[in-house]
């Protein structure tokens, strides 16, 4: 690296890291912005996302679940008048009194109507029986409205059938056993458990990486572009630490300052799942039946570190280019964006750490945490997140001292951003290289 | 013996995006001895600040060398560091530590004894007579209060070496003059220290000797005395104009 400072005086000094962390974390404790975004908002906010989340999630089920099925029947089978009877009392439907068959189609695509009941007389072998039909439920598959009215059609008519079957069996003398060979008996139960599952498995997540990640924003600036707007960068360049002290300093500093916003962001959602979600479920008549178990914290915990240093790690190297907080701020801002991607694969259904994920950022974390909540460990995979995870800080840690050993940055004459800097290194002719 | 400060044949070029290449210092030698004043005195842009910066380790030389008690400043960074207070326009103190925090901090992180960084801390506020406002954050300090703090910190570590980087900018006369009296008792404490001023009658007051820097060259370096001796002029403003026109008229 050109213009590098690096000597065997240059060393580490934990001594002297402690100094500056203290001194880090002594300023950021009395900056308002770092108080409220590392510790107030993933406590707070936290809480109250997720109810909003979960209250938009039973508003939007209840809706389906609670609305009536408007339904065409264009004509009824001949001698069933029951079925006409048990559709018309059944509160779940209304049916809609429209005789063209071209019109209800109409109806059905405009989003007025949820679905069309044709009968046919049967036909083949099947026309055999007096009274036989086939029933036809055409539904638009695009509106939940009128997916539920399939659901609940094709579930009434399958109802009457049965009834019929064996009320015809008992007429021929034929026991309903005999003529059931196969009975399929379905109950939904999806949604009473996987809302708890929901919640942990994917909004927490989500939610966590976001917390951590906020968590870190602010130190990652403050301490380097935030450092060169006040004027301090160069009263501290000038200083005595080795530029490995100070970035270690600063690294240990947006770590714990991130991690204390996720480990912050799981206590709460350990001590605010049952007392704040259990009421709001149990009003829609379901359960929360995964509990947090408390062993999963541990690991919780150790995950927010690692994620932490992570994230402040990579915002840092982009921050270190900038000259003011505004800067930085524009800068970290894709990087930020960009963890967020890899949680999005936390949506494929089934996914567990593998040892390939393990080495994956972010991604290894968060599915450490996502299967810790619903108490599933992999332990071997899990060594090889954090083994990973701690080889990619000492590599971060190094290109950062890198970084501040370039003199352009730490006299603030470089304009611009990571880009610029590699581009004028690469275009210009780089001067000797010295030791590395 | 190697004086406290010795820098030889010196010279700085920066690659400036718009400007290309910019020889901010070309060929400067001088020497400090421990208890003098040595002014560098220049317009703006004659390369004061680069030649300071390269002295406290911040910037590193093209060419030549510059050390500090004897460690280079590319091979003993660290040491050079720990054995000199410097004070610029630009190093500005931390806004949310207390006046005391501050000492305190640069205190610890020059390596200055563990155990005697209380002593000291207590010893400077007294000096400098920041105890009214000790425990007060650095942010809520008026202007004069800021420079007895910045001065302190500068020296917190007890540094043999001081480099002053025009450091009466922004000063109004009294905490001007304020400023000359403490560095000048810096000086009668033993300390080599560095002076760079583009204030005539600042260097002709406060100097032993001067550099007089114009495009990157010392174009003069000499006692006042010695300064007029050799041009003729009393004033140090016409000495100045004198150096600097001698030398770039033959160009
Ligand atoms: N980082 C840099 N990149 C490019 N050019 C620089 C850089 N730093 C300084 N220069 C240039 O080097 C020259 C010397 O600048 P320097 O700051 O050392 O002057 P100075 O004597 O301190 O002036 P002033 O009185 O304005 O502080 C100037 O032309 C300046 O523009
Ligand atoms: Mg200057």
């Amino acid at each position: 690296m050109s213009g590098t400072t690096q000597s065997p005086g240059e060393r580490l000094k934990w001594a002297d890291v402690w100094v500056l962390y203290q001194r880090e974390l002594r300023c950021a404790l009395r900056e308002r912005a770092i108080v409220i975004n590392s510790i107030l908002i993933p406590v707070l906010l936290y809480p109250f996302l997720l109810w909003a989340t979960l209250t938009g999630i039973t508003y939007v089920t209840g809706q389906s679940e609670g609305f009536v099925c408007r339904v065409a029947v264009p004509r009824w089978p001949e001698g069933h008048p029951k079925l006409r009877l048990k559709l018309e009392h059944d509160s779940r439907f209304t049916i809609v009194e429209l005789a063209d068959l071209a019109a209800v189609t109409n109806q059905l695509r405009a989003g007025t109507l949820d679905g069309i009941l044709e009968f046919n007389p049967a036909t083949g072998a099947a026309a055999a029986l007096p009274g036989n039909f086939v029933a036809r439920i055409t539904s638009d598959g695009l509106r939940e409205r009128s997916s539920e009215a399939l659901e609940r059609l094709r579930d009434m008519v399958d109802q009457y059938r049965q009834e019929f079957v064996r009320r015809e069996g008992r007429r021929r003398g034929i026991s309903a056993a005999e003529w059931q060979v196969f009975t399929l008996q379905r109950e939904n139960t999806a949604t009473q458990k996987e809302m708890g599952a929901f919640i942990l498995g994917l909004v927490a997540p989500v939610i966590f990486v976001v917390m951590v990640a906020m968590g870190c924003f602010y130190p990652a600036v403050d301490c380097t572009a935030g450092e060169r707007e006040r004027g301090t960068w160069e009263t501290l360049m000038s200083s005595g630490p080795s530029r490995l002290s100070v970035v270690a300093a600063k690294y240990l500093y947006v770590t714990s300052v991130g991690g204390l916003a996720g480990m912050l962001n799981l206590v709460t959602i350990a001590l605010t799942m049952k007392p704040v979600f259990g009421p709001l479920l149990a009003r829609t008549g379901k359960t929360l039946e995964t509990g947090i178990p408390l062993a999963a914290l541990p690991v919780a915990l150790v995950a927010a570190v690692l994620l932490a240093g992570f994230i402040g790690a990579g915002m840092m190297l982009f921050a270190v280019f900038a000259r003011t907080f505004k800067e930085g701020q524009a800068m970290i801002t894709p990087f930020y964006m960009v963890t967020l991607v890899p949680v999005m694969f936390l949506q494929v259904p089934g996914l567990t750490l593998t040892h390939g994920l393990a080495l994956i950022p972010i991604v290894n974390v968060t599915l450490m945490v996502r299967e810790a909540l619903s108490g599933t460990y992999h332990w071997p995979q899990m060594g090889v997140a954090v083994l990973a995870s701690l080889a990619f800080m000492v590599v971060v840690i190094r290109m950062a001292t890198g970084l501040l050993a370039v003199e352009d940055l730490i006299a603030g004459s470089h304009n611009g951003s990571l880009l610029n800097y590699f581009r004028g290194k690469f275009q210009r002719q780089p001067s000797p290289k010295s030791q590395p | 013996m190697i004086p406290p400060i010795r820098v030889q044949q010196l010279s700085k070029t920066f690659q400036d995006e718009g400007r290309g290449e910019v020889h901010a210092v070309r060929d400067v030698s001088f020497e400090c001895a421990a208890g003098e004043i040595f002014g560098l005195l220049g317009a703006n842009g004659a390369g004061k600040t680069t030649t300071l910066r390269i002295l406290s380790t911040i910037l590193k030389p093209t060419s030549g060398s510059a050390s500090v008690m004897g460690h280079d400043v590319q091979a003993a960074p660290g040491e050079v560091r720990c054995r000199l207070g410097f004070s610029s326009a630009t190093t500005a103190l931390y806004p949310r530590l207390t006046a005391r925090e501050t000492i305190d901090f640069f205190a610890r992180i020059n390596g200055f004894p563990a155990d005697k960084v209380k002593a000291r801390v207590e010893h400077l506020i007294e000096r400098f007579g920041i105890g009214d406002y000790a425990n007060a954050r650095v942010e809520k300090l008026s202007q004069g209060m800021k420079q007895k703090v910045a001065l302190a910190r500068t020296v917190a570590h007890d540094p043999p070496v001081l480099i002053f980087d025009e450091p009466t900018v922004g000063l109004d006369v009294l905490n001007a003059v304020e400023m000359q009296k403490v560095i000048a008792e810096f000086r009668a404490e033993g300390k080599a220290i560095i002076f760079s001023t583009h204030i005539m009658s600042e260097a002709e007051k406060l100097c032993d000797r001067i550099a007089i820097m114009h495009g990157g060259r010392i174009h003069a370096c000499d006692t006042l005395a010695g300064l007029r001796a050799a041009t003729g002029e009393h004033y140090l403003e016409n000495i100045f104009i004198k150096s600097v026109t001698a030398a770039s008229t033959p160009q």
